[in-house]
């Protein structure tokens, strides 16, 4: 395998991304290639640069007002004609054609003609997209995970190679388990709470239960049910002023 | 994870082949069943570039990691099981990475299913003397977590065994099904999260400490991290530390009582909410339920360290501790 074979692969390999056969052959040429290694090197201390940049936790109603302004939009979007909504998507370009002088605003506009004219476009369906922010129902029970038992053992008789394959299973309904025990005390509180308090609660479970459903199995997923345990254990005890901020990370 | 099946394979192989197999039964009670065990030791060297991150996944045995001044890292495995036949089971498998990540993984291959293995019968318990500056990233089922005198941080979960780290720089985040944590002598920020066991600190200092504990309690001592907040929901906090200038506490409860002391550094105001709340002479109950006290003048563009303690069924204690 040559440099140039291996450059396009590097990232996936610092990813580990590539089979095994193809990592091993990377690998053995990285051993081998000073130009390639550093490029590997170079790769991956931007990787861990990147990686160390402080997180920065959004505001907690950031998400929901961009999703309705999102919906909002295509909404509006999707009532619009067609003409005037291609009309749209070409219109933040005009000011580079003008720029680049009128030559090449001519060549651009011939290609544009050209290749419109060569191609058959079907006018794309008006298609709106369901992105609202989850519907506020102070009433609406919270759906959660059912009670599942936590038991972090096997059933006695489990075969040690059996036993290790669901132990992360078992570890995540543990955690779905506390959930649900916390929600439950969250449905005994919320009456206490106001509109505007139990609207804020159930769109920040929402959010954490889309994580969880969104997160793969295993540690994600353990991670997910970690952080709506956090959110509702912060809820419970702080009441309105937690409602009112953001989730801790 | 191809990468890992495949050096599991090959990389206990070359990598213990080396090392003698000492089988000696392990000194146990008469009625004990006996055991095999084997020991073996390896170092890897850093290839060009220091190791930046060990991750370390055990599900079997302990885990105990130990920083050190040198670069290389250092494993000693100890496999323990009825029979050799066990023994042969069980694998440790290391995965180093050109980007300096490191990978341990303990398993056990399938065997046959006229004969299951009882997963309390064997154990591989790891000890891994790592360089100082390498971050930290473990797991561990039943087994102790240990991890000491290390300065880049670390990432600890661990099912029902206990973690315990000693001397740690760096940010640390442990989690905790139901296994106790004992954190001492960390600078760095750390989140704690338990779900049923107790959560135990001592000498913490650094920008922010988050722990929360689901059934069990949390006590701290020489407490020192600038944003604090506290979380329990069915038991007591019982907390010692130093309100740093500006600092914000949040210490909480949903049915345990709260007992705080600090040292304040500067202006500090309390308030307190609890089923009884005793936060000294000076405090004064106001119309929201709330009690609250300030410590020292507050002088002009002065901000105060805030200190916020409630408990919805529980009591409320604080005092302050004099230099």
């Amino acid at each position: 395998m040559t440099c140039d074979d291996v450059r396009p692969r590097l990232t996936a390999y610092l990813d580990g991304d590539l089979d095994p056969d193809r990592g091993t052959v990377v690998r053995g040429h990285l051993r081998t290639c000073d130009a390639c290694r550093t490029i590997a090197e170079q790769e991956s201390v931007l990787r861990d640069g990147l990686r160390d940049l402080p997180t920065v936790d959004a505001p907690s109603g950031m998400w929901a007002n961009i999703q309705s302004q999102l919906a909002a939009a295509e909404i509006t979007e999707s009532r619009r004609p067609g003409w005037k909504r291609a009309l749209a998507r070409w219109t933040p370009m005009l000011p580079r054609f003008a720029m680049g002088g009128v030559l090449a605003a001519a060549a651009v506009g011939i290609l544009w003609w050209r290749t419109h004219e060569s191609v058959a476009v079907e006018p794309a369906p008006n298609k709106i997209v369901d992105v609202a922010s989850p519907k506020i129902e102070s009433s609406a029970p919270i759906a959660v995970a059912p009670k599942t038992g936590c038991n972090l053992d096997a059933p006695a008789g489990t075969d040690v190679t059996v036993d290790l394959a669901g132990e992360a299973a078992r570890v995540t309904a543990c955690y779905a388990q506390t959930a649900a025990e916390l929600m439950t005390l969250a449905r005994e509180t919320r009456g206490t709470w106001t509109d505007e308090q139990r609207a804020s609660f159930d769109v920040q479970v929402a959010d954490l239960q889309k994580a969880v459903e969104r997160a793969e199995d295993g540690r994600p997923r353990q991670r997910a049910w970690r952080a709506m345990n956090r959110y509702l254990q912060t809820t419970l005890t702080r009441d309105q002023v937690a409602l009112a901020s953001a989730v801790t990370p | 994870m191809k990468r890992l099946a495949l050096l599991a394979l090959l990389v206990p192989a070359l990598a213990f082949a080396d090392e003698p197999k000492p089988q000696a039964p392990v000194p146990a009670p008469k009625d004990a069943k006996p055991s095999v065990v084997e020991r073996a030791r390896l170092e890897i060297q850093p290839s060009g570039r220091s190791f930046k991150k060990i991750q370390i996944e055990n599900p079997l045995g302990d885990v105990r990691v130990e920083g050190y001044d040198g670069t290389a890292i250092q494993i000693e495995t100890r496999k323990q099981g009825p029979n050799e036949e066990a023994i042969d089971r069980l694998r440790v498998s290391l995965v180093p990475n050109p980007d300096g990540t490191v990978r341990m993984k303990t398993t056990a291959d399938g065997g046959p299913e006229s004969t299951p293995l009882a997963r309390g019968s064997v154990r591989i318990d790891l000890i891994v003397r790592a360089p100082r500056d390498a971050h930290i990233e473990a797991t561990s089922s039943s087994g102790q977590l240990e991890v000491s005198n290390m300065d880049a941080g670390g990432d600890l979960d661990s099912g029902s065994g206990k973690i315990t780290v000693r001397n740690v720089a760096g940010e640390l985040s442990t989690h905790s099904v139901s296994g106790p944590t004992s954190l001492t002598q960390v600078f760095g920020s750390v989140d704690a999260q338990i779900m049923s066991n107790d959560l135990a600190l001592d000498s913490i200092g650094g920008e922010r400490l988050i722990a929360s504990v689901n059934q069990g309690k949390i006590e701290g001592r020489r407490v020192r991290s600038r944003n604090i907040e506290l979380t329990t929901m069915h038991g007591n906090i019982v907390f010692e530390g130093e309100a740093s200038l500006r600092g914000r506490f949040i210490i909480s409860s949903l049915k345990g009582d709260i007992d705080v002391k600090l040292r304040r550094n500067g202006v500090m105001i309390v308030r307190a909410r609890g089923s009884k709340v005793n936060l000294g002479s000076t405090a004064k109950a106001g119309p929201d339920g709330w009690v609250e006290t300030q410590h020292g003048k507050l002088a002009a563009n002065e901000s105060p360290a805030t200190v916020e303690l409630r408990s919805r069924e529980g009591t409320v204690d604080f005092s302050l501790v004099q230099w």
